[in-house]
């Protein structure tokens, strides 16, 4: 009957459209990452089209670890990952329990809100300990390929953004959180970055901004040296500060120094994602419970440690996976500010890839797949608790 | 209330004031890259830090010469309505049946669409080039509308589906009781009703869409290239414009972040997929 | 012509049945109401009728035709929402012509039958009003104006007055009751009010968990309720329930009189303490204790009747008004 049917045919279009969407393209990178495909190879012409005839298993797997076999290839794997679990286990639990620590009043009227969302959230504050454990580790104990510099960059990345985004957002939305004088103007102000273009946003930090010599980088070096040297030749404290060397400016084009630089700049970009949804959380916090706090004797301390951290804590993990999920692919950042040199991330590594390497691209893609997946599961729980009701 | 009266005034005018230097440190880059865009290409390059100077507004006169910036622009423009308009068209039937005629199975295929946002673009960028070569569609708007509307449909059909859940069940039932079809109640009910949140949707998936810069560079060289590729193509600018470069950046970026002021609100709704309220 | 059959209807939420297979027929120009706790399914069955639920089996029929696969918009019913629903981005005049805008009216005939509805329902000085900038009393006039300029065979009202303060009730539910009257349009009305139920309707449908208890006038159900259910749910205050010796000598598990039917007298055959004493002036309602009866009987007293609590009174039931039940709640006749 057309009642039933009809709901089903209006969200059709759309239905089949994101399943078109979805399968083909991801299907295709399926098959690709089982069969040598190259688009130039003159020794072997047969690779350059797309064929079951080319089968190749598990090899470019194995090609884009830098390791032979499946089993060397899981056990690659199995240990970042297992590394990663133990790290979000343990930070975690650490975390948790810090949390719950303190007054017993305090923490049971904290606990009023704690669910198992919280207890996610704790998992997913956890994700920062586990990058810099697998960035540290990752030079000793993986493979050599370029697969894990791209995935030590994509985690370095991440990671470091995570940490600045979700730590001045905290700050800066319990800043803002109170009413002052020019408040509208000020955040105004402070979101403005976040809609700025990735490309505006890279040319503008790499070349206007952190430039050794254009730049206002090169700039306030200038000007700090000037400060010197006029002391140096200053009459009496001269003699002293000649001692001063004069400051060299940073290059962030260079390979030690890009991927510094992507930090920057997305953390100036996404800081303000953080602040406007910590600040909307904020305003849900329940100020009879902080006012309750206070008659208690509870400090401005003691009242953010215990009830505002706690009421963050779920907002907090939404940034965390959100900001990861879209970080994992930065890839306008990469480009413009040095060709992937000293920031090659894995989507990078993929485009470098796709310029012949179909195989490693797709490989890769699978991989990245698989990271995005991890960060994508624990969202979409959260999402879907909130979503019926 | 406890609180305020707890704060001191001394403590509240060093919180105001340091609130406004962050304010204003976050907002200085962009204002940086105006004032850039006034200065003549031989001023910003200057070594000094340059406020006071003779403005000129040679480097916007002279954007189209120098960047072709019009034809990426419209370029933008079009890719940018068009996705929107017909992530509309098709997200407003669906989250009009997802949230008056719900089924048992509404909740999955949300969450499944919601999923598709999370894969990254990266994972198929090779199939993509090679299925947009292969039909011909590639650096045409088309495949460009096509892509930004399917990356932008599952946000749309998400703050949809939460705007139109807001609107009483009753009045769509007081339709069909009142004689109105389908379309009629799509028509005459919920798209006045639900306007402002329909509008601030179309809004953010116009910002979202301007502001793609994966797909937009990947899969146009010349003819569909909108404002993300012309900027990433002078990544680096030969020879020292950055007076130029400025002015085409801040004429690049300076409609979205006005536009942006006014959806705050539903940035985060539309962001965090409504798990923040 | 309004006549409306449901044949061996039953509808199911998933695996839960809330509405067991039922049968009813509204005869034309009736006034129905269907009535019952929270819960019980009357809601479910209103909408039944009009469309917006599907059945999960069985037929509806609407003056003997297979309304049953039909969409809402062409059965013909007007609705009355208990939340008015009414199209807030429409004036009240816009809000009235939908319904006939909807059956493509002309312009002239619409007028004419806004301000007939408008004259009718006090509403003229508000007709290029927002909803919003109503009162609940006005906004419930509108939805009943938007109901009947369509001249539906039906209207259905799901609970109408539930969000009106008290005073506003009764003079809406002497209103409908008018309207019904001039117009002689069947109408069903769902309410949990059993007073609402025993003031307006030709013919009551009292339900429980989906099942229809019984279908009769209001003084039927009063006189001779089928069972303990009715018994119990229609009447207030409360009919008062017995068992033990007092039932057994009348031969049945369980008997119940109703409070005006227990006379307070100087020496009778029932004696208990006087708890809470309501004195509205017009009655006395007592609440007695210690009768060895029930734990708690209301008792009605006409006029002021000056007891206290910890009284001692005495009380006189009427034989002739006692209901006798048998162990499975049924009435014994």
């Amino acid at each position: 009957m057309s009642d039933r049917r009809l709901p089903r045919l209006l969200q059709s279009p759309a239905v089949i459209l994101l399943l078109i969407w979805m399968i083909v393209p991801l299907g295709m990178t399926l098959y690709f990452s089982f069969i040598r495909y190259v688009l130039n190879n003159l020794r072997r012409p047969e690779w350059t089209t797309p064929s079951f005839s080319n089968w190749r298993g598990w090899g470019n797997y194995d090609f884009v670890l830098g390791v032979k076999g499946f089993w060397p290839a899981a056990f690659d794997l199995a240990i970042p990952l297992a590394l990663i679990a133990v790290a979000v286990i343990a930070g975690g639990a650490a975390l948790k329990a810090y949390l719950d620590a303190g007054p017993r009043d305090l923490v049971r009227r904290a606990r009023a809100h704690l669910g198992l969302g919280h207890v996610i959230a704790y998992f997913m504050l956890a994700l920062l300990p586990m990058i810099g454990f697998v960035f540290f580790f990752g030079d000793v104990s993986f493979g050599t390929g370029k697969f894990w510099l791209a995935m030590k960059n994509s985690l370095f990345i991440v990671g470091s953004i995570l940490f600045l985004t979700v730590t001045l957002g905290i700050l800066i939305a319990v800043l803002i959180n109170r009413v002052f004088p020019g408040r509208g103007i000020v955040r105004v102000m402070l979101i403005s970055p976040f809609f700025v273009m990735p490309a505006v946003n890279a040319v503008l930090w790499i070349n206007m901004i952190l430039d050794p010599v254009l730049g206002l980088q090169g700039l306030a070096v200038a000007g700090i040296n000037g400060v010197i040297d006029s002391l140096q030749t200053a009459p009496v404290v001269g003699s002293f500060f000649s001692l001063w060397p004069d400051l060299e400016p940073i290059s962030f084009r260079a390979t030690q120094t890009s991927a510094y630089a992507v930090i920057i700049m997305v953390t100036w970009q996404w800081t303000p994602f953080a602040v406007l949804i910590l600040m909307t959380s904020l305003q849900s916090e329940d100020q009879q419970q902080k006012e309750a706090a206070i008659l208690d004797g509870a400090g401005a301390w003691n009242q953010f440690r215990f009830l505002t951290l706690p009421h963050l804590a779920r907002p907090i993990a939404i940034v965390v996976m959100i900001q990861a999920i879209f970080h994992l692919s930065l890839y306008a950042e990469i480009e413009i500010v040095s060709r992937g040199n000293g920031n090659k991330n894995l989507p990078y590594l993929i485009g470098e890839f796709a310029n012949n390497n179909i195989g490693a691209a797709s490989a890769t893609g699978i991989y990245a797949v698989i990271l995005a997946n991890i960060v994508a599961i624990f969202l979409l729980r959260m999402i879907g608790k909130t979503l019926m009701d | 209330m406890a609180i305020v009266a707890q704060t001191t005034r001394r403590s509240r005018i060093s919180r105001a004031t340091l609130a406004w230097i962050v304010g204003l440190l976050f907002f200085f880059p962009i204002f940086w890259m105006v004032l850039t865009s006034f200065k003549t290409d031989a001023d910003a390059v200057k070594p000094e830090f340059l406020i006071w100077f003779t403005p000129t507004l040679e480097n916007y006169a002279n954007m189209t010469e120098n960047y072709d910036y019009w034809r990426f622009a419209t370029n933008s423009v079009i890719t940018s309505v068009f996705a929107t308009v017909f992530a509309l068209a098709v997200g407003i039937p669906c989250a009009y049946a997802m949230a008056f005629r719900p089924s048992r199975a509404t909740k999955d295929v949300l969450m499944w669409m919601l999923s598709t946002k999370m894969l990254p673009a990266a994972a198929v960028l090779y199939p993509m080039t090679f299925l947009t070569k292969g039909l011909g569609l590639y650096d045409t708007h088309f495949i460009v509308i096509m892509v930004l509307m399917l990356i932008n449909l599952p946000i749309v059909v998400w703050m949809l589906f939460t705007y139109f859940k807001e609107i009483p069940k009753e009045i769509i039932e007081a339709g069909q009781m009142d004689g109105v079809n389908t379309f009629g109640e799509i028509r005459e009910i919920l798209i006045p009703l639900a306007w402002g949140g329909i509008a601030s949707t179309a809004l953010l998936c116009f910002i979202f869409s301007w502001n793609e810069a994966y797909w937009t560079v990947r899969l146009t060289t010349t003819e569909a290239a909108t404002l993300s590729k012309l900027i990433e193509g002078n990544r680096a600018p030969e020879g020292l414009f950055f007076g130029r470069l400025s002015a085409v950046s801040a004429a690049a970026v300076g409609p979205i972040v006005v536009l942006g002021w006014f959806c705050q609100k539903q940035l985060v709704q539309g962001l965090t997929f409504g798990a923040v309220k | 012509m309004g006549r409306i059959q449901l044949e061996n209807v039953t509808k199911s939420f998933g695996e839960t049945q809330v509405i067991p297979p039922l049968d009813l027929s509204i005869e034309d120009g009736e006034f129905a109401v269907f009535v019952g706790p929270s819960g019980c399914g009357k809601s479910t069955l209103l909408r039944l009728i009009a469309g917006l639920e599907e059945t999960t089996s069985g037929r509806v029929l609407i003056d003997d035709e297979d309304v049953t696969l039909v969409s809402p918009s062409k059965r013909g019913l007007s609705m009355v929402f208990q939340t008015y629903a009414l199209y807030p981005h429409m004036t009240v005049r816009k809000n009235i012509a939908f319904p006939m805008r909807m059956a493509g009216l002309s312009e002239a005939e619409q007028n004419k039958r806004i301000m007939a509805a408008a004259d009718s329902l006090n509403l003229t000085d508000y007709l290029d009003r927002k909803p919003g900038q109503l009162s609940g009393g006005q906004r419930q006039r509108v939805a009943i104006g938007r109901a009947i300029v369509r001249d539906p065979k039906a209207f259905l009202f799901d609970e109408p007055l539930s969000n009106l303060d008290a005073a506003l009730r009764v003079g809406m539910r002497i209103e409908i009751t008018e309207m019904h009257t001039r117009m002689g349009t069947t109408m069903i009305y769902v309410t949990h009010d059993q007073v609402e139920a025993m003031t307006m309707a030709d013919k009551i449908v009292v339900l429980q968990a989906g099942v229809i208890e019984q279908v009769g006038s209001p003084l039927d159900l009063y006189r001779a309720p089928r069972n303990l259910f009715v018994a119990g749910f229609i009447g207030s205050p409360k009919m008062n329930f017995i068992e033990g010796d007092e039932a057994a000598k009348r031969g049945a598990q369980t008997i119940g009189i109703r409070p005006e039917h227990i006379d307070v007298v100087d020496s009778g055959p029932w004696t208990g303490t006087v708890g809470v004493a309501e004195h509205l002036g017009s009655d006395t309602f007592f609440h007695i204790h210690g009768t060895g009866l029930a734990d708690i009987l209301t008792v009605r007293a006409v006029g002021d009747v000056q007891m206290s609590h910890g009284d001692t009174i005495h009380l006189c039931p009427r034989e002739g008004d006692i209901h006798r039940f048998d162990a499975a709640g049924l009435r014994l006749s």
